[in-house]
Protein backbone atom coordinates (compact mmCIF):
# COMPACT_ATOMS: atom_id res chain seq x y z
CA UNK A 1 0.00 0.00 0.00
CA UNK A 2 2.80 2.67 1.02
CA UNK A 3 4.60 1.24 -2.30
CA UNK A 4 1.50 2.36 -4.39
CA UNK A 5 0.94 6.36 -2.98
CA UNK A 6 4.73 6.73 -3.68
CA UNK A 7 4.65 7.08 -7.29
CA UNK A 8 2.36 9.46 -9.56
CA UNK A 9 1.08 7.10 -12.16
CA UNK A 10 1.10 9.05 -15.25
CA UNK A 11 4.98 9.75 -14.68
CA UNK A 12 5.67 5.75 -13.80
CA UNK A 13 4.40 3.24 -16.56
CA UNK A 14 6.41 0.46 -14.82
CA UNK A 15 3.82 0.87 -11.38
CA UNK A 16 1.10 0.69 -14.09
CA UNK A 17 1.84 -2.13 -15.41
CA UNK A 18 2.48 -4.08 -12.64
CA UNK A 19 -0.44 -2.78 -11.14
CA UNK A 20 -2.45 -4.31 -14.41
CA UNK A 21 -0.51 -7.59 -14.14
CA UNK A 22 -1.14 -7.93 -10.56
CA UNK A 23 -4.49 -7.67 -11.18
CA UNK A 24 -4.57 -9.70 -13.98
CA UNK A 25 -3.25 -12.46 -11.84
CA UNK A 26 -6.17 -11.81 -9.22
CA UNK A 27 -8.30 -12.36 -11.61
CA UNK A 28 -7.42 -15.66 -12.38
CA UNK A 29 -6.82 -16.82 -8.58
CA UNK A 30 -10.37 -15.33 -8.12
CA UNK A 31 -11.92 -17.83 -10.84
CA UNK A 32 -10.00 -20.51 -9.72
CA UNK A 33 -10.71 -19.96 -6.40
CA UNK A 34 -14.35 -20.65 -7.08
CA UNK A 35 -13.76 -23.61 -9.09
CA UNK A 36 -11.92 -24.96 -5.59
CA UNK A 37 -14.68 -24.20 -3.53
CA UNK A 38 -17.22 -25.54 -5.95
CA UNK A 39 -14.79 -29.39 -5.46
CA UNK A 40 -13.76 -28.75 -1.42
CA UNK A 41 -17.05 -27.40 -0.26
CA UNK A 42 -20.07 -27.32 -3.23
CA UNK A 43 -21.96 -24.79 -4.70
CA UNK A 44 -25.88 -26.69 -4.65
CA UNK A 45 -27.90 -27.32 -1.22
CA UNK A 46 -27.18 -31.36 -1.78
CA UNK A 47 -23.42 -31.08 -2.24
CA UNK A 48 -23.30 -28.54 0.79
CA UNK A 49 -25.28 -30.53 3.23
CA UNK A 50 -23.46 -33.54 2.27
CA UNK A 51 -20.11 -32.14 2.78
CA UNK A 52 -21.26 -30.31 6.26
CA UNK A 53 -23.82 -33.24 7.92
CA UNK A 54 -22.45 -36.33 6.04
CA UNK A 55 -25.46 -38.63 3.50
CA UNK A 56 -26.29 -42.09 5.49
CA UNK A 57 -28.03 -43.09 2.61
CA UNK A 58 -24.72 -42.94 0.90
CA UNK A 59 -22.83 -43.59 4.06
CA UNK A 60 -21.42 -40.73 3.81
CA UNK A 61 -19.04 -39.06 6.24
CA UNK A 62 -19.32 -35.87 7.31
CA UNK A 63 -15.85 -33.40 6.69
CA UNK A 64 -14.00 -33.50 10.07
CA UNK A 65 -13.51 -30.42 11.73
CA UNK A 66 -9.90 -30.73 11.34
CA UNK A 67 -10.20 -30.17 7.88
CA UNK A 68 -12.90 -27.23 7.40
CA UNK A 69 -11.29 -25.02 10.04
CA UNK A 70 -7.83 -25.08 8.07
CA UNK A 71 -9.77 -24.50 5.24
CA UNK A 72 -11.38 -21.23 6.78
CA UNK A 73 -8.12 -20.14 8.54
CA UNK A 74 -6.45 -20.55 4.86
CA UNK A 75 -9.42 -18.89 3.20
CA UNK A 76 -9.03 -15.83 5.69
CA UNK A 77 -5.21 -15.64 4.61
CA UNK A 78 -6.06 -15.55 1.58
CA UNK A 79 -9.12 -13.26 0.99
CA UNK A 80 -7.43 -10.89 3.40
CA UNK A 81 -4.23 -10.08 0.80
CA UNK A 82 -6.10 -10.74 -2.26
CA UNK A 83 -8.88 -7.98 -0.95
CA UNK A 84 -5.94 -5.86 0.21
CA UNK A 85 -4.08 -5.93 -3.02
CA UNK A 86 -7.40 -5.20 -5.01
CA UNK A 87 -8.77 -2.58 -2.46
CA UNK A 88 -5.27 -0.44 -2.27
CA UNK A 89 -4.85 -0.38 -6.29
CA UNK A 90 -8.69 0.21 -6.81
CA UNK A 91 -8.90 3.86 -4.00
CA UNK A 92 -5.31 4.77 -5.52
CA UNK A 93 -7.21 5.35 -8.94
CA UNK A 94 -10.86 6.05 -7.66
CA UNK A 95 -9.98 8.18 -4.33
CA UNK A 96 -12.97 10.07 -5.44
CA UNK A 97 -15.39 8.24 -6.67
CA UNK A 98 -18.54 7.68 -4.80
CA UNK A 99 -18.83 4.12 -5.63
CA UNK A 100 -15.12 3.42 -3.69
CA UNK A 101 -16.25 3.36 -0.45
CA UNK A 102 -19.36 1.13 -0.55
CA UNK A 103 -17.38 -1.09 -3.08
CA UNK A 104 -14.63 -1.26 -0.35
CA UNK A 105 -17.10 -1.61 2.36
CA UNK A 106 -18.91 -4.83 0.84
CA UNK A 107 -15.46 -6.51 -0.90
CA UNK A 108 -14.32 -6.29 2.97
CA UNK A 109 -17.87 -7.60 5.01
CA UNK A 110 -18.42 -10.25 2.72
CA UNK A 111 -14.98 -11.73 2.23
CA UNK A 112 -14.96 -11.52 6.20
CA UNK A 113 -18.22 -13.12 6.85
CA UNK A 114 -17.92 -16.24 4.23
CA UNK A 115 -15.47 -18.48 6.40
CA UNK A 116 -17.06 -18.39 9.65
CA UNK A 117 -20.23 -18.66 8.47
CA UNK A 118 -19.16 -21.93 6.74
CA UNK A 119 -18.04 -22.90 10.31
CA UNK A 120 -21.42 -21.64 11.95
CA UNK A 121 -23.33 -23.92 9.52
CA UNK A 122 -21.42 -26.89 10.28
CA UNK A 123 -22.45 -26.46 14.33
CA UNK A 124 -25.29 -25.42 13.84
CA UNK A 125 -27.95 -25.47 10.76
CA UNK A 126 -27.98 -24.86 6.68
CA UNK A 127 -29.19 -21.32 7.23
CA UNK A 128 -25.20 -19.97 7.80
CA UNK A 129 -24.69 -22.51 5.23
CA UNK A 130 -26.60 -20.01 2.99
CA UNK A 131 -25.46 -16.81 4.23
CA UNK A 132 -21.66 -18.62 3.17
CA UNK A 133 -23.08 -18.96 -0.48
CA UNK A 134 -24.38 -15.01 -0.68
CA UNK A 135 -21.26 -13.79 0.92
CA UNK A 136 -18.93 -16.41 -0.92
CA UNK A 137 -20.81 -14.67 -4.01
CA UNK A 138 -20.85 -11.20 -3.21
CA UNK A 139 -17.16 -10.99 -2.46
CA UNK A 140 -16.02 -12.92 -5.54
CA UNK A 141 -18.21 -10.85 -7.75
CA UNK A 142 -17.12 -7.07 -6.07
CA UNK A 143 -13.38 -8.89 -6.44
CA UNK A 144 -14.00 -9.14 -10.27
CA UNK A 145 -15.92 -6.18 -10.74
CA UNK A 146 -13.07 -4.37 -8.72
CA UNK A 147 -10.56 -6.11 -11.14
CA UNK A 148 -12.51 -5.23 -13.96
CA UNK A 149 -12.74 -1.48 -13.69
CA UNK A 150 -8.79 -0.87 -12.64
CA UNK A 151 -7.90 -2.68 -15.38
CA UNK A 152 -10.19 -1.14 -17.94
CA UNK A 153 -8.91 2.53 -16.54
CA UNK A 154 -5.16 1.28 -16.83
CA UNK A 155 -5.37 -0.09 -20.00
CA UNK A 156 -7.72 1.73 -22.11
CA UNK A 157 -6.65 4.90 -20.50
CA UNK B 1 -2.00 8.91 3.80
CA UNK B 2 -3.51 12.47 3.27
CA UNK B 3 -4.29 12.08 0.16
CA UNK B 4 -6.01 9.13 0.14
CA UNK B 5 -8.27 8.94 3.52
CA UNK B 6 -10.17 5.98 2.08
CA UNK B 7 -6.46 3.72 2.68
CA UNK B 8 -8.24 3.63 6.31
CA UNK B 9 -10.68 1.04 5.53
CA UNK B 10 -8.45 -1.70 4.14
CA UNK B 11 -6.25 -1.06 7.11
CA UNK B 12 -8.96 -0.94 9.65
CA UNK B 13 -10.59 -4.28 8.09
CA UNK B 14 -7.37 -5.89 8.18
CA UNK B 15 -6.82 -6.00 11.98
CA UNK B 16 -10.25 -7.77 12.08
CA UNK B 17 -9.07 -10.38 9.41
CA UNK B 18 -5.49 -10.55 11.65
CA UNK B 19 -7.95 -11.31 14.89
CA UNK B 20 -9.81 -13.92 13.02
CA UNK B 21 -6.54 -15.53 11.13
CA UNK B 22 -4.80 -15.59 15.00
CA UNK B 23 -8.19 -16.93 16.13
CA UNK B 24 -8.55 -20.08 13.71
CA UNK B 25 -5.16 -20.74 14.16
CA UNK B 26 -5.12 -21.30 17.84
CA UNK B 27 -8.05 -23.35 17.24
CA UNK B 28 -6.44 -25.52 14.96
CA UNK B 29 -3.65 -26.24 17.19
CA UNK B 30 -6.24 -26.95 19.82
CA UNK B 31 -7.57 -29.17 17.79
CA UNK B 32 -4.51 -30.94 16.83
CA UNK B 33 -3.35 -31.35 20.27
CA UNK B 34 -6.69 -33.42 21.25
CA UNK B 35 -9.79 -30.47 21.88
CA UNK B 36 -12.88 -32.41 21.25
CA UNK B 37 -16.74 -31.98 22.10
CA UNK B 38 -15.72 -34.30 24.59
CA UNK B 39 -12.60 -32.34 26.34
CA UNK B 40 -12.48 -28.95 28.36
CA UNK B 41 -9.93 -26.06 26.91
CA UNK B 42 -8.31 -26.02 30.48
CA UNK B 43 -8.06 -30.12 30.10
CA UNK B 44 -6.13 -30.03 26.59
CA UNK B 45 -4.06 -27.42 27.80
CA UNK B 46 -3.38 -29.49 30.92
CA UNK B 47 -2.96 -32.12 28.53
CA UNK B 48 -0.09 -30.42 26.06
CA UNK B 49 1.87 -29.10 29.24
CA UNK B 50 2.05 -33.14 30.55
CA UNK B 51 2.10 -35.10 27.74
CA UNK B 52 1.90 -33.18 24.15
CA UNK B 53 0.66 -35.25 21.44
CA UNK B 54 3.65 -36.70 19.32
CA UNK B 55 4.66 -35.28 15.94
CA UNK B 56 6.71 -36.33 13.30
CA UNK B 57 9.56 -34.09 11.31
CA UNK B 58 7.39 -34.56 8.71
CA UNK B 59 3.84 -33.39 10.28
CA UNK B 60 6.47 -30.33 11.60
CA UNK B 61 7.99 -29.25 8.34
CA UNK B 62 3.90 -29.50 6.70
CA UNK B 63 3.52 -26.90 9.21
CA UNK B 64 6.38 -24.76 9.41
CA UNK B 65 6.60 -24.39 6.06
CA UNK B 66 3.95 -22.04 5.33
CA UNK B 67 3.64 -20.74 8.06
CA UNK B 68 7.16 -19.32 8.16
CA UNK B 69 5.96 -17.90 4.42
CA UNK B 70 2.30 -16.95 5.51
CA UNK B 71 3.31 -14.95 9.40
CA UNK B 72 6.55 -13.63 7.86
CA UNK B 73 3.75 -11.90 4.88
CA UNK B 74 1.65 -11.32 7.49
CA UNK B 75 3.53 -9.40 10.27
CA UNK B 76 5.35 -7.09 7.12
CA UNK B 77 2.09 -6.52 5.72
CA UNK B 78 0.47 -5.07 9.27
CA UNK B 79 3.62 -3.91 10.61
CA UNK B 80 4.23 -2.01 7.59
CA UNK B 81 0.81 0.29 7.89
CA UNK B 82 2.96 2.06 10.85
CA UNK B 83 4.90 3.67 8.21
CA UNK B 84 1.60 5.82 7.89
CA UNK B 85 1.75 6.49 11.38
CA UNK B 86 1.70 9.86 12.69
CA UNK B 87 1.08 8.90 16.58
CA UNK B 88 3.24 5.98 17.48
CA UNK B 89 7.20 6.27 16.56
CA UNK B 90 9.29 5.00 13.97
CA UNK B 91 11.34 3.35 16.51
CA UNK B 92 8.70 2.12 18.94
CA UNK B 93 6.91 0.25 15.58
CA UNK B 94 10.37 -0.97 14.38
CA UNK B 95 11.01 -2.64 18.08
CA UNK B 96 7.62 -4.29 17.60
CA UNK B 97 7.61 -5.34 14.62
CA UNK B 98 11.04 -7.10 15.43
CA UNK B 99 10.08 -8.55 18.33
CA UNK B 100 7.03 -10.15 16.67
CA UNK B 101 9.38 -11.59 13.82
CA UNK B 102 11.29 -13.17 16.20
CA UNK B 103 8.61 -14.27 18.45
CA UNK B 104 6.76 -16.10 15.49
CA UNK B 105 10.33 -17.64 14.45
CA UNK B 106 10.54 -19.47 17.83
CA UNK B 107 6.91 -20.41 17.91
CA UNK B 108 7.27 -22.13 14.95
CA UNK B 109 10.45 -23.98 15.62
CA UNK B 110 9.91 -24.47 19.12
CA UNK B 111 7.63 -28.44 18.24
CA UNK B 112 10.96 -28.95 17.01
CA UNK B 113 12.51 -29.24 20.59
CA UNK B 114 9.58 -31.04 21.22
CA UNK B 115 10.35 -33.47 18.95
CA UNK B 116 13.68 -34.22 19.05
CA UNK B 117 13.13 -35.15 22.82
CA UNK B 118 15.34 -31.84 24.33
CA UNK B 119 11.92 -30.54 26.26
CA UNK B 120 9.64 -33.04 26.93
CA UNK B 121 6.88 -30.63 28.55
CA UNK B 122 5.10 -28.67 26.05
CA UNK B 123 4.95 -25.61 28.65
CA UNK B 124 7.26 -23.86 25.90
CA UNK B 125 4.96 -24.04 22.79
CA UNK B 126 2.14 -22.66 25.07
CA UNK B 127 4.65 -20.20 26.14
CA UNK B 128 5.54 -19.60 22.62
CA UNK B 129 2.29 -18.79 21.10
CA UNK B 130 0.76 -16.86 23.98
CA UNK B 131 3.71 -14.54 23.43
CA UNK B 132 2.96 -14.55 19.97
CA UNK B 133 -0.62 -13.75 20.11
CA UNK B 134 0.21 -11.02 22.91
CA UNK B 135 3.09 -9.18 21.07
CA UNK B 136 1.06 -9.26 18.07
CA UNK B 137 -2.13 -7.96 19.58
CA UNK B 138 0.08 -5.05 20.30
CA UNK B 139 1.08 -4.25 16.98
CA UNK B 140 -2.74 -4.21 15.94
CA UNK B 141 -3.40 -1.70 18.92
CA UNK B 142 -0.66 0.11 17.28
CA UNK B 143 -2.35 0.55 14.19
CA UNK B 144 -6.11 0.71 15.19
CA UNK B 145 -4.62 3.67 17.35
CA UNK B 146 -2.93 5.14 14.08
CA UNK B 147 -6.01 5.04 12.13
Amino acid sequence: MKFLVTKDLAHSSLLANLMSAVVFVLLFYLGLDVVLHGYVIGFDIPSLQSTLYGNAENFEEPMLIDALLLQVHIDLFMTLFAVLILSSVYIRLFPKNKRTKKVVHAVFISGMTAPPALLLAYFTNMFFAYIWLVSFAVWHLSAVLMGLRILKKLLLK
Amino acid sequence: MKKYPLYKLPIGYTIFYTLLILGSGIWLFLLSQGLSGSSSILATLHKIIVLPEKKSWQHFAEVAAPHLFAMGMLIFTVAHFMLFSTRVSQYVSLFVAMLLFAAALFDISVYGLIISGVVLSGWIKLVSISLFTGIFLVLLFMVYVSL
